[in-house]
């Protein structure tokens, strides 16, 4: 099947949701094995189309480090998220830019608030899903945001899921 | 707080007798230690400015931060790597106002005055006015640094035109770039992309951990944890868990002069030049091994082994650090005050290295040394704690005392990789240059 531009935005509210949840895992599971999380450096020329093969990223997993990732965060020794943040991701302006196959590809603009400690960020910029069925339910094949910054200079780091 | 005078005090306090090697915390936290420091340490020491692989064309530009300064790192038209003051010799504007690019010119956004890549003033944008020759001096050219000096294409600068050349200055650290540039039998290159973020903490912090053996297992659990599950069921987990028992004895710390230093160890990562370890992946053994024994060919084993089994994290007095491990970082840490740093990092890679290889060497940067990797950030968070802790609690030193007294000279000391004597090197020579006891400068 293909989606709908309102399925879409359930399926991304849906993502959102558990990750302002912090339920990682089941985040996690909304991925397939052949999937990949990525987010483009800020300084990055051509986010869109780059290669994290042969430019440098500040996210590229593969479903091993989607899921090293998620239990990663999840534990006390993961210093840079304990005591863990406070996010809330809103999603917007969702578009979806096409569909065929069962395959839906969409844009969504989103911001992430963040609170750490007493200070309070916000990661912002667009991005890029493409959502498939598999296994009877809707996961993500391929996310990839591209920041609305030129560094994380205010952020200092990107420890959150986007 | 007690106020440091660098001439009738020292905020380093090293007793052999004791056996104690400590820092004041004022080092880190004060605004006026770290006025010094400017005046003092950025002032005087060498500092990384970029790699002559990032200029590539005539032409080629990068605008950048440097010990408080903004520079422009640029190949000139005829093809000679220059530094110069990013201000308009007018009315100071910042005439270049993009971090990248190509340019035979630059013209200032204000009045229109236009300058050469060599840094000549072409054109005052007005006919009228100025006297006949007003520029038969050059004091209206743009203004290079005052030192602009190479080490096998990587560009340092200095701000004191009296300092000791770079290749004095950088001592036994010439052999640790050595063994990084030797890798090859090209070039080492700047690849693409860089990682540009913040620190709330002093860029000495971030000096001392970027070779604290010390900190690896309390810090870096999650790491080690993820890399065991991914190798579960694998030869490579029992590498892991072997690699990491013997790590406090296998390798070690060494001082290398003027307050370099470097921490050769061996985690359990792989090196795409050039260890293979399962890490890697089946697919790139035969690649590995091949790039393994080109280097036993050109340098014999010893010195092949060096290069291409041990992790080796470098860090050049002041701010520049080259973490040569599981893929290669080269990072300097721009200090914008006492407790806030900005930090750039760019990943450092063979150009004549295979298309898999390159991938695999990019995708360990992500996955540990990035501002989103699973090493860094924890890092960071230790740094961000100490600065934030020692700045809102009235205790004095800090302790830096473990191996203390392996040599007479801090300077020149070795040790196993868990210890710190490497910080000792550099707190021993930030030390002598802050009390003018070692001013680098040709006598
Ligand atoms: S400030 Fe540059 S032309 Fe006037
Ligand atoms: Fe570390």
């Amino acid at each position: 099947m293909t989606l709908t531009r309102a399925q879409a935005e359930d399926f991304l509210f849906h993502e959102a949701e558990l990750l302002d949840d912090w339920l990682l895992e089941e985040w996690a599971d909304l991925y397939t094995d052949k999937s990949v999380y990525e987010v483009a450096s800020p300084s990055c020329e051509d986010p869109v189309n780059a290669d994290p093969d042969n430019t440098l990223f500040l996210i590229s997993d593969r479903i091993d480090r989607i899921r090293g990732r998620a239990k990663r965060l999840l534990k006390p020794t993961a210093h840079a998220e304990f005591p863990r943040s406070k996010t809330r991701h809103m999603v917007s302006n969702v578009r979806v830019v096409s569909s065929d196959d069962g395959t839906t590809r969409t844009r969504a603009n989103f911001a992430v608030f963040r609170t750490k400690e007493d200070t309070s960020t916000v990661y912002m910029g667009e991005m890029h899903h493409t959502i498939v069925e598999d296994g009877g339910a809707l996961r993500i094949l391929s996310k990839r945001c591209i920041l609305d910054l030129n560094s994380l200079y205010n952020q200092g780091r990107l420890t959150i899921i986007l | 707080m007690a106020l440091y005078d660098p001439v009738n005090s020292s905020l380093v306090d090293a007793n052999p007798e004791k056996g104690t090697f400590r820092v004041h915390r004022d080092a880190y936290r004060s605004d006026e230690v770290f006025k010094q420091e400017k005046e003092l340490i950025f002032s005087k020491c060498w500092l990384y400015l970029g790699h002559e692989s990032e200029l590539e064309k005539k032409g080629d530009f990068r605008s950048r931060r440097v010990g408080g300064r903004d520079l422009i790192f640029i190949k000139d038209k005829k093809g000679v790597d220059r530094a110069f003051y990013n201000t308009c010799t007018h009315r100071a504007a910042k005439i270049c106002r993009v971090a990248k690019g190509n340019a035979r010119t630059f013209t200032c956004p204000y009045h229109g005055w236009v300058f050469s890549s060599e840094g000549e003033l072409k054109s005052q944008n007005a006919s009228t006015g100025y006297v006949e020759g007003i520029n038969d001096d050059g004091h209206l050219d743009l203004r290079p640094v005052e030192r602009l000096e190479d080490y096998r294409g990587f560009y340092f600068v200095n701000f004191n035109p009296n300092a000791i050349s770079l290749h004095d200055y950088l001592a036994d650290a010439r052999s640790a770039i050595d063994a990084l540039c030797d890798q090859t039998e090209g070039r080492q290159i700047i690849l693409s992309g860089d990682h540009s973020y913040t620190i709330r903490a002093n860029y000495k912090l971030l000096c001392e951990n970027s070779y604290d053996g010390y900190h690896l297992f309390p810090v870096h659990a999650s790491y080690f944890d993820y890399l065991k599950d991914q190798m579960a069921g694998t030869e490579g987990e029992k590498l892991i868990e072997q690699a990491l028992k013997s790590y406090n004895t296998a390798g070690q710390a060494r001082a290398l002069g003027n307050g370099h230093a470097i921490l050769d160890s061996f985690v359990p990562t792989g090196r795409p030049v050039a260890q293979w370890l399962p890490s890697l992946g089946l697919d790139t053994k035969d690649e590995v091994e091949a790039k393994y024994a080109s280097l036993v060919e050109r340098y014999g084993q010893d010195r092949a082994d060096y290069i291409a089994n041990t992790q080796k994290n470098l860090v050049i007095f002041p701010n520049l650090v080259i973490n040569d491990i599981l893929s290669c970082t080269v990072r300097t840490i721009e200090p914008e005050s006492e407790n806030f740093i900005r930090v750039h990092a760019w990943a450092m890679g063979p150009e004549d290295e295979s298309e898999k290889l390159r991938a695999i060497r990019l995708d360990n940067f992500v996955s540990f040394l990035g501002p989103a990797g699973f090493g860094s950030p924890d890092d960071i968070e230790m740094l961000e704690i100490c600065q934030d802790a020692a700045g809102h609690t009235p205790l004095e030193w800090s302790e830096i005392s473990k191996g203390f007294g392996k040599a007479d000279d801090p300077l020149v000391a070795e040790g196993p990789p868990d210890d710190e004597i490497q910080m000792q090197a550099y707190w021993t020579m930030w030390d002598r240059v802050m009390r003018g006891i070692e001013t680098l400068e040709e006598k």
